[in-house]
């Protein structure tokens, strides 16, 4: 059965966060990914309020990386975590963001190589063991935890380049697309589907999550006012060939980022088009996104996760979801 | 402010709206500094326990709301025909 995932970005305080989070879980999401950032609030306290505050939902970051974070301490993380949920902690670990990563000084090194590399040291201090690790990126001697470790805790790929999904198809769990239209989601399902080939491996071992933007409202321009901000900044950071994969005009798309640059908000989101929205949320009405999700499930997903905004006011949009859009998938 | 006595001169038809409506406040409020941490932390426990409704749901929920959102909090029990309600809580607000 599809399973139904919530993102949610700890830049608000804990509790708001956390009574959406609660608010999820009793509507039927089977899952939630926090975001890890560091000039948000920790994910870390947010999933341990989560982990405190909910009793089924399967939660971790969405996604960490290997260069903010040493994996010797995301492993330390995600298994106390499954000391307080056993069974209910996974871990989403991507490359990183290159500008944050800029912001704060440090520099994204071999980034295939070190998630492949942090991935192997995070399963193998999860699972108990002294890990003497001579990665090319990581290198550990003789790290080991001074307590017990729960057992295996999956873990998830955040990718977007055709290398990167290919190797969440090898060696991850699950994947995270970060992608919406299905000429996108075709695109990284194959990508996956080679790397899961690769390994030998059955299609059905890797839970495949589409994770885009979302908004839904019962009014559709409602929906769309919320995405705007979400989809310009989408636009802006997209390489003219995404753009162009789409027929986004490229001018168009510089006009955006110039405008966020200055902060003139009114222009940017101004100029953010229907073609734009299309290709970079799923938004409308329940019906629409119903018809959106159905279409990619088709192409593979195995869990859809509605990521920011979620609607104009988040806590209707997330009963909207329970109890229109989930329903249809469940029944 | 004896919160709790106000919400106990609150009709029981009224609750789930009103309770609905003093959550909407407190999430959608820009004052968020203002929310002390227990109280958010007894909110949290009681959405858990679905009993946002309930009279103790109530008393946390009316503190937190006049805390972050006094104006839409008075005004709401008017709008709800509570308007005995809403003077009382008007005089406690400004004695």
């Amino acid at each position: 059965m599809v399973k139904f995932g919530i993102e949610f970005a700890p830049r608000e305080p804990h509790w708001k966060i956390m009574y959406y989070v609660i608010q999820a879980e009793k509507g039927g999401f089977t899952n939630l990914w926090i975001t890890d950032h560091f000039n948000d609030r920790n994910v870390y306290v947010a999933l341990t309020t989560a982990a405190i505050y909910t009793d089924k939902i399967t939660f971790g970051p969405g996604v960490t990386n290997p260069y903010m974070v040493n994996p010797v301490f995301t492993a330390q993380a995600v298994a106390t975590l499954n000391e307080l949920a056993p069974g209910r902690v996974v871990l989403g670990m991507g490359a990183g963001d290159k500008t944050t990563l800029d912001t704060v000084g440090v520099e994204m090194e071999k980034p295939l190589t070190a998630v492949q590399e942090a991935i192997d040291i995070i399963r193998k201090m999860t699972s108990g063991e002294t890990v003497a690790y001579q990665g090319e990126v990581f290198k550990t001697a003789g790290a080991k935890f001074l307590f017990k470790p729960r057992g295996k805790i999956p873990v998830y790929v955040g990718a977007q380049g055709p290398k990167m999904l290919a190797l969440a198809g090898r060696i991850s769990d699950g994947v995270l697309i970060n992608a919406c239209h299905p000429k996108d989601v075709d695109y990284a399902v194959s990508c996956v589907k080679e790397g899961v080939r690769a390994a030998g491996k059955k299609f059905d071992e890797v839970d495949v999550a589409g994770y885009p933007s979302f908004s839904v409202h019962e009014d559709v321009k409602k929906a769309i006012k919320a995405a705007l901000p979400v989809v310009s900044f989408i636009v802006a950071g997209s390489p003219p060939q995404i753009l162009e994969r789409h027929g986004i005009d490229v001018k168009k798309a510089e006009e955006i980022k110039d405008a966020l640059k200055v902060n003139d908000w009114g222009r940017a989101f101004g100029g953010v088009t229907p073609e734009m929205i299309s290709a970079f949320s799923v938004c409308g009405t329940p019906d629409m996104c119903i018809e959106r999700i159905a279409e990619l499930l088709k192409l593979g997903i195995s869990q859809f996760v509605v990521g920011s905004p979620i609607g104009a006011n988040v806590r209707e949009a997330i009963n909207l979801i329970s109890e229109k859009i989930l329903p249809h998938f469940k029944a | 402010m004896d919160y709790r006595k106000f919400v106990e001169l609150i009709p029981i038809a009224n609750r789930e709206t009103l309770s609905n409506k003093l959550v909407d406040f407190i999430l959608t409020s820009k004052n968020d500094e203002k929310m002390p941490s227990q109280l958010a932390n007894t909110i949290l426990h009681y959405w858990q326990q679905d009993v946002l409704k309930s009279e103790s749901g109530l008393t946390v929920l009316l503190e937190a709301a006049l805390l972050l959102e006094p104006d839409k909090t008075v005004n709401v029990f008017s709008e709800l025909q509570m308007t005995s309600i809403a003077e009382q809580i008007k005089a406690a607000l400004t004695s």
